[in-house]
């Protein structure tokens, strides 16, 4: 596929990505047929190597993607990957129960998720120009060398309470390859202008890396930076709902700050629900700044703080003024404690831009933290009902929407709805009353609790999965519809995008965010636990499952 | 329907599959194949742990023929079949089934007939054992079906 391909079929990734998967145990193979179902992927199974690759060979272009355990005993996994690399240039990943390689077995959902993006990095890598020895099959057996020492401690361990940091791991191991050793491009506005102003010129369904990076005429910027960056464009796009030209006018700013967001932070979002990093009392501002300490130093500090407190308790942030909290709106994040608050600083609201604020009762704060935790946790253990949420962009609360608590059902899929649904469950950023700006957007990461999310955390791609993942699974109830069309404002407002799922994802759309607040509003007052927002909250999730 | 029957099985259900996971016998996994069942595939679970007990099955025929005659044991085909077992039972949370397959396969390692004899007897057990009690379970989803209530999702900590 062309890069021009590549790029418009991002749109279409990854629902009904082509896969095709061979395990010679069925019953692994039944199980990863079932979670590629579930992920919506198309797929074909053969327990048979040889089977594969004539069914590789009948028609090149049938399928995307190939999984293919490595353990087979009528082919070795890797001479298939290597035949399928060579022969029909497509990425296989490599399921093991071994030492190394991408997925290890028991396979999980999470993973899968995932393993679309080596379609599209293979791709980007092949029109750069590259080997095959970047492809994943390449790359792959240097990462899977690298990874050989933490999956080998993985190895035999049971997934029990490792859902997330084994993703995490696995994620940043296998998703780092493609990137190795590049230096972050930062798109400043300047950059971004031209950026724009290149894929204005082109025409933006026709815009295309290589076309934009000539336009552009920047000096060391690289095609695939400007890939990326388009990529997220687009997926910034699309979260806007309507006008999209009037917010593209305003957007370069909310784009720009939201995407240095992302391409700052790479690793490991910070662990809002981990008891660390939480604001677990009310007066424990000390611990605001201790997050801002957080290796997302590379971010705007302020983004992270803008994101932390969404999941935490507004009652917290009364009593520290909010002051660390209230996200200026402006491009430049000021450091943490000197953020500049144009809001009104009242208590429960993470204002941004003033916009107004529903009232504090509306978000038990607390408990949605530790909601998300239960949340997260139940996610990153494969729900296949819950979209991967991998991004923890969104935390887009409740931007001007109504705040009050709005009587949507839960999405069944994430089975809230079996759980007394006394509160009024409302789509998070409806309930939330910390509403956020779209500044505070661009660091999603830091709203991202859960680590499994972070698996997407290094790759582009994985912003525009999860978002476009929620779109498409329908799974998420809630007419997120009605009420994020409400508020219009803010271009970046979560609440404007259409999910299905009715979750805002700014960037990603964190659904992690989205659940949070909406898991806090869930949970009876009397829930409240402080300090319990790391992933000792799990049995509270399974109760609701 | 009657609801106090049908809470008394689920409650049942629940606290059968709880010990299940208290007493080793599945870990997360299994939740996670659960997870998987919906109205689309109300008997995923039931398929995916009778295609497991099928290739335990054969998979320990094959090894036990392979460790059967002493003098030409073919360690390799022994080391493979554990392999396979130890993959498909960590992919299903049959947890018991997975850490005798740990064992098994050290033994293999190091060649030990005697040993790998042992872990393969005990196998055996775990992936009988496992199967009678999933049978149990998923007699218990039955009637709960049939009494007309739904099955509860697990409470697992």
């Amino acid at each position: 596929m062309t890069v021009e391909q590549d790029c418009v079929a991002l749109d279409q990734f990854p629902v009904g990505m082509r896969v095709l998967a061979v395990d010679d145990d069925q019953t692994c193979l039944r199980i990863l047929e079932s979670l590629l179902h579930r992920c919506q992927y198309h797929v074909t199974t053969t327990n048979q190597a040889q089977k594969a690759l004539e069914l590789l060979r009948e028609n090149k272009n049938k399928f995307d993607l190939v999984i293919s355990d490595v353990d087979m005993p009528d082919m070795d996994g890797f001479k298939l990957l290597e035949l399928v690399g060579l022969e029909m240039d497509l990425p296989v990943i490599r399921v093991t129960h071994g030492a190394c390689d991408y997925l290890l077995k028991p396979v999980r959902i999470e993973e899968l998720k995932n393993i679309w993006q080596h379609v599209v990095r293979s791709r980007f890598d092949k029109n750069r120009g590259s080997n095959n020895g970047d492809k994943k099959d390449g790359s792959g057996n240097n990462e899977g060398v690298a990874n050989s020492d933490p999956n080998n401690g993985r190895a035999n361990r049971k997934r029990k309470d490792q859902y997330n940091e084994d993703e995490d791991e696995e994620r940043d191991d296998n998703d780092d390859p493609s990137s190795q050793k590049k230096p972050r491009v930062v798109w400043t506005v300047e950059l971004h202008k031209k950026f724009v102003a290149a894929v204005n010129q082109l025409g933006f369904e026709k815009a295309m890396p290589k076309k934009i990076l000539d336009l552009m005429n920047v000096e060391k910027l690289t095609r695939e930076n400007v890939a990326s960056h388009l990529q997220k464009f687009r997926l910034y796009l699309k979260r806007i709902s309507g006008n999209q030209q009037a917010i593209m006018a305003n957007s370069d700013l909310h784009f720009l700050q939201m995407s240095n967001g992302l391409d700052g932070f790479h690793h490991r979002p910070i662990p809002v629900g981990s008891g660390q990093n939480v604001l677990q009392n009310p007066t424990d501002l000390g611990k605001f700044h201790h997050v801002s300490s957080l290796p997302l130093n590379h971010i705007d500090g302020g983004n992270i703080l803008q994101g932390l407190p969404m999941p935490l308790e507004f009652d917290q942030l009364q009593t520290n003024n909010n002051k660390s909290i209230i996200a200026g709106n402006s491009m430049a994040f000021p450091s943490f404690p000197t953020q500049q608050s144009s809001l009104p600083n009242n208590n429960n609201h993470l204002v941004l831009e003033g916009h107004p604020q529903a009232s504090p009762s509306a978000f038990p704060g607390h408990q949605i933290n530790k909601r998300l935790e239960h949340w997260s946790n139940a996610v990153s253990s494969s729900s296949s009902t819950l979209p991967p949420a991998q991004n923890s962009n969104s935390i887009i609360i409740g931007h001007q929407f109504d705040v009050s608590p709005l009587p949507h059902s839960k999405p069944d899929s994430l089975e809230w709805n079996t759980q007394n649904a006394s509160s009024s469950y409302s789509i998070p950023f409806c309930d939330s009353t910390i509403p956020l700006t779209s500044s505070m957007n661009t660091n999603p990461r830091a709203f991202y609790r859960t680590t499994d999310l972070d698996s997407n955390a290094n790759v582009q791609p994985g912003v525009y999965y999860d978002s476009s993942q929620m779109r498409q699974s329908g799974n998420y109830g809630p007419t997120t519809d009605a009420m994020l069309s409400s508020n219009p404002k803010e271009g970046f407002i979560v609440g404007q995008q259409k999910l299905q799922s009715g979750f805002m994802g700014a960037e990603a759309g964190s659904l992690d965010d989205i659940v949070n607040s909406t898991m806090k509003q869930e949970q009876s007052q009397g829930d409240l636990s402080e300090g319990d927002l790391g992933y000792g909250g799990f049995s509270s999730l399974r109760t609701c499952l | 329907m009657n609801t106090v029957v049908v809470a008394q099985l689920q409650r049942q259900f629940q606290e059968y599959l709880v010990s299940l996971y208290q007493q080793g016998f599945l870990d997360n996994q299994f939740t996670e194949l659960r997870k998987l069942q919906d109205e689309g595939t109300p008997d995923f679970v039931a398929e995916v742990v009778s295609l497991f007990f099928d290739d335990c099955s054969k998979l320990i025929n094959s090894m036990s023929r392979s460790l059967g005659r002493p003098e030409s044991v073919d360690f390799k085909q022994v080391d493979s079949g554990v392999h396979q077992l130890k993959g498909s039972s960590s992919s299903v949370g049959a947890r018991r089934v997975k850490n005798v397959c740990i064992s098994f396969k050290e033994c293999c390692d190091v060649q030990n007939r005697e040993g790998c004899l042992r872990c393969l007897q005990q196998v055996d057990y775990e992936y009988k054992m496992l199967k009678t009690k999933l049978e149990d379970l998923f007699n218990l989803e039955q009637q709960i079906l049939q009494a007309g209530g739904t099955i509860p999702q697990i409470n697992i900590n």
